[in-house]
């Protein structure tokens, strides 16, 4: 009875969340100087044309009406038309996801597969080499701007060693469809996603670490040791499975981020992304794509929080535990 | 070190120039037939550094718009690349809120003007390719007045200037006259260096220029739209900021004319001066060439006098193309990158597909709604207008017209503008059909009773279009201006069959749609060089050869 209190009050905060973003994303952008009309800045674009302007985009309605077709469309899920493309913003969106969903959805997971494991063995083998490794790459990936790395992948293994290509997803003219272009969209992504993995695994590597040396030094693992358990076991069984939660949450809380895409990779490899077509749609004044894409991006999260706080449960049976103990 | 690499970029900047009015003096664009490339790819690259690593690397054979001067110098010792030097249509000025003091006072004004040492920020901060701006208009507009005299560099003599006037000095402070106190700190609006590194270094360099003055200025960085919207509700005290213009005058009456000190209009600095109000009347609503060239010469006269804003500087374009493509058209005012060098250009050896960087994607494909520069990059190959300008002179070159005229007739109780086309007999649309003059009435027509934005200031003054057998139009306007030439001349045509079942043109997405004859062709028609194949979003458009356009050997 209780876990369903718990889980009612949960998604009824979340609602309340997402009722709060759905307005405050009509209102900031309105808020914000500038409009997408006043943007225009050419002498040649006169004040009647930009009155024109302003009709076509519906901006010449009362605020309360466009108000409401504006939460019509965010709960409908049609989101109404760009300004700036003048297409239907899902079909935008759509067309931006799966390359961001590929680059940052693989790098996500090459990153932190890579960087839990070697966080998990430089505690256990402190001053070794894989420890100064993770070290020195938690250090490269805070210290170096990602599009450091990237141009200089890119001038590297794209221009005097020329393995892979400067630019997009599609080689051009593009190859048959089948295995061809497959092979040659990963061929594509292998310089993107391994500049987001190096820049990426450091960070994993590092906050695993610290996690795992912390709990290293634990009683419950004293005890394992002393019952003459082997390393391996202690390692991944015992210690890594105890800071399980927080890993579980950052996973979580990453995963809007994965959709929300990565505009500096983006510019840099000429790729068709979400990041981008965000900046655009918030520096252009594009209402409609801007509050789709912030309110998807806020459902996302509010659904990623709850299923993290659902997660808990598998990977920690005491939480479970202690809910049932709370009644 | 410096030193000589600032001379060895104005050497280039000035032989670029020179190489330029030699070539211009060949071109003979009468003579162009083409387009002899049969597929065009416009590659989609946004990272300037990518850019310029695909050019090197041969992955795109044409790059325009190269601004960061070492990227200049780089591809200038490329063996494999050429580079195209021309004056443009930018221009970068320093404006002021003449709404309120001291920006009121024009002795001040005219005393920046003297105080800001154009030559050297222009050598400094863009190594030489950029021109000091001591016009109202760009150089390459053939209505600028290059004759008048702008006043050169010298702060002593604005410093007199404004001792004559009565201010004086007060801790290095300018006191106005009549005044006890020195001036209050103000500010110049910039967009951030984030956004615009050199319009910022620009501004901090203007800034110190205008204190040695005795001017309390400061720079202000603020977002771009944040700018613009504080120019837009008149709350500053003076601006930076670039402008692309065009080869007419109009700017001239948007920036200065009072009655465009409204919101949305472009009179930012205030300035309501009956005698500018009445030469850019003058200027806008002149019946013919002649009168329209002097009273351009006039606001521009007045504006050298009045100073509403300080002329800065305007940017040269440069364009890089890889040295197999030949025939290339370049002149003083334009870069390779230009319609007759497409139709004129093909490769050495084999043909192959021609790369053509395009820096932003081309979000809109709709020739209604499409309104950015990448938008009418491909557009622009697509579809043609009635006249076109000569790339060496600017003046107007028939094109779907083969000939105009533009007349001066009574209409009720006054005058106005009756514009007259005799179009070409041989031109076809790219399914096929032949081009009449029910098109261009039908497009007019359409653009004006929809009211599309981009184009109405174009047709809003169309009061009649006459068709007179197929090839023979008469457009008759509200009133009188010869600049209605240029802009009924400038507009895309659209066949008539399409505009007559066309209902939602806002969010029409005619590359989405297959023609109804031709399987092979989309809804995106015109009579241009090229004719759409394929645009993958974020990669690239392909283009292909318009195998019936007019100017191909048939």
């Amino acid at each position: 009875m209780a876990l369903k209190a718990y889980w009612g009050r949960r998604i009824a905060s979340s609602l309340l969340v997402l009722a709060v973003v759905l307005v405050l994303n009509f209102f900031l952008f309105r808020i914000l100087p500038g409009d997408p009309v006043s943007a225009i800045i050419d002498p040649r674009f006169s004040p009647q044309a930009k009155e024109e302007l302003a009709a076509l985009f519906g901006l010449d309605r009362p605020m309360g009406e466009q108000f409401l077709l504006y939460v019509k469309q965010m709960l409908t899920f049609n989101f109404g038309v760009s300004f700036l493309s003048q297409r239907p913003v899902w079909d935008e969106i759509r067309s931006r996801l799966p390359n961001t969903l590929i680059l940052l959805s693989s790098a996500m997971a090459i990153s932190a597969l890579l960087g839990i494991y070697l966080g998990v063995i430089a505690a256990a083998k402190r001053g070794g080499f894989i420890e100064r490794l993770v070290l020195w790459a938690g250090a490269i990936s805070f210290s170096f701007p990602s599009f450091f790395i990237q141009l200089v992948m890119l001038l590297l293994f794209a221009f005097a060693m020329p393995i892979f290509p400067l630019r997009g997803s599609v080689s051009i003219p593009p190859p048959p469809p089948g295995w061809p272009a497959m092979i040659d969209y990963i061929w594509h992504m292998v310089l993107p996603v391994s500049s987001l993995v190096i820049l990426g695994f450091g960070s994993w590597a590092l906050y695993v670490r610290n996690l795992m040396v912390k709990v290293l030094g634990e009683d419950f693992v004293f005890l394992a040791r002393a019952k003459g358990l082997p390393q391996r076991l202690i390692l991944w069984r015992h210690a890594f499975r105890s800071i399980l939660p927080p890993i579980v949450t950052i996973i979580f809380l990453s995963l809007p981020g994965v959709v929300s895409g990565a505009v500096i990779t983006e510019t840099v490899f000429s790729l068709h992304g979400v990041g981008r077509f965000l900046l655009e749609s918030v520096t252009g004044q594009d209402y409609p794509a801007a509050g789709a894409a912030f309110f998807l991006l806020a459902l996302l999260t509010v659904a990623c929080n709850l299923l993290a706080d659902l997660a808990y449960g598998f990977v920690d049976p005491r939480i479970g535990l202690e809910r049932k103990m709370e009644r | 070190m410096l030193a000589k690499r600032f001379l060895r970029s104005v050497v280039f900047a000035t032989c670029g120039i020179a190489i330029f009015v030699a070539a211009a003096c060949g071109v003979d664009v009468d003579a162009i037939r083409g387009p002899k490339i049969e597929e065009l790819y416009l590659v989609i690259i946004r990272d300037p550094d990518a850019q310029l690593l695909a050019l090197e690397k041969g992955q795109i054979d044409l790059l325009s718009d190269i601004t960061r001067p070492v990227d200049i110098e780089r591809l200038a010792s490329n063996e494999e690349l050429s580079l195209s030097l021309a004056q443009g249509f930018h221009a970068f000025f320093l404006g002021f809120n003449i709404r309120k003091a001291p920006w009121d006072r024009v002795e001040l004004r005219r005393a920046i003007w003297q105080a800001i040492p154009r030559n050297q920020l222009v050598r400094d901060i863009f190594s030489g390719y950029s021109a000091p701006l001591s016009t109202f208009l760009p150089p390459a507009s053939p209505y600028c007045a290059e004759d008048l005299e702008a006043p050169p560099y010298d702060l002593g003599s604005a410093r007199r200037t404004l001792q004559e006037a009565g201010w004086r000095y007060s801790n290095g402070f300018l006191v106005p006259p009549g005044e006890d106190l020195p001036l209050k700190p103000m500010k110049i609006l910039s967009p951030t260096a984030q956004v615009a590194p050199t319009t910022a270094e620009l501004a901090q360099r203007i800034t110190a220029s205008l204190r040695e003055l005795g001017l309390p200025m400061d720079v202000e960085p603020v977002d771009f739209s944040t700018l613009i919207a504080r120019l837009d509700e008149h709350a500053f005290d003076s601006y930076v900021l670039a402008w692309q213009l065009s080869r007419d005058p109009d700017s001239l009456y948007a920036f200065f004319h009072s009655s465009m000190d409204v919101k949305g209009g472009y009179n930012i600095c205030g300035i309501h001066d009956d005698e500018l109000d009445a030469a850019l009347e003058a200027l806008r609503w002149a019946p013919d060439e002649e009168d329209a060239r002097l009273a351009a010469r006039r606001a521009q006269k007045l504006l050298s006098e009045k100073v509403p804003m300080v002329p800065i500087y305007s940017r040269y374009f440069v364009t890089a193309l890889r040295k197999e493509w030949k025939g290339a058209v370049t002149t003083r005012i334009a870069t390779a990158d230009n319609v007759w060098s497409l139709l004129a250009m093909e490769p050495e050896g084999k043909m192959r597909p021609f790369y053509w960087c395009l820096p932003e994607e081309p979000r809109n494909l709709n020739p209604f709604t499409a309104s950015s520069a990448y938008d009418w990059q491909v557009l622009g190959l697509i579809y043609d207008t009635l006249l076109t300008a000569d790339p060496e002179t600017l003046e107007d070159l028939p094109w779907l017209a083969r000939d105009w005229k533009v007349e001066t007739v009574s209409s009720g109780d006054g005058q106005v503008t009756r514009l007259s086309f005799i179009l070409r007999d041989d031109v076809l649309w790219q399914d096929g059909e032949p081009f009449t003059a029910k098109d261009v009435a039908a497009t007019i027509s359409f653009l004006k009773e929809h009211r599309v934005p981009r184009f109405w200031d174009a047709v809003s003054d169309v009061e009649a279009v006459t068709v007179k057998g197929n090839h023979e139009i008469t457009i008759t306007m509200k009133n009188t201006s010869y600049w209605h030439l240029h802009q009924i001349g400038g507009l895309p045509i659209l066949p008539a069959w399409q505009l007559a079942s066309l209902e939602s043109w806002q969010i029409w997405q005619p590359i989405r749609m297959i023609h109804p004859q031709k399987r092979n062709l989309t809804m995106l028609v015109g009579t241009g060089p090229f004719v759409f194949s394929e645009y993958r979003q974020g990669e690239y458009v392909r283009l292909v050869r318009n195998d019936l356009f007019w100017l191909m050997s048939r």
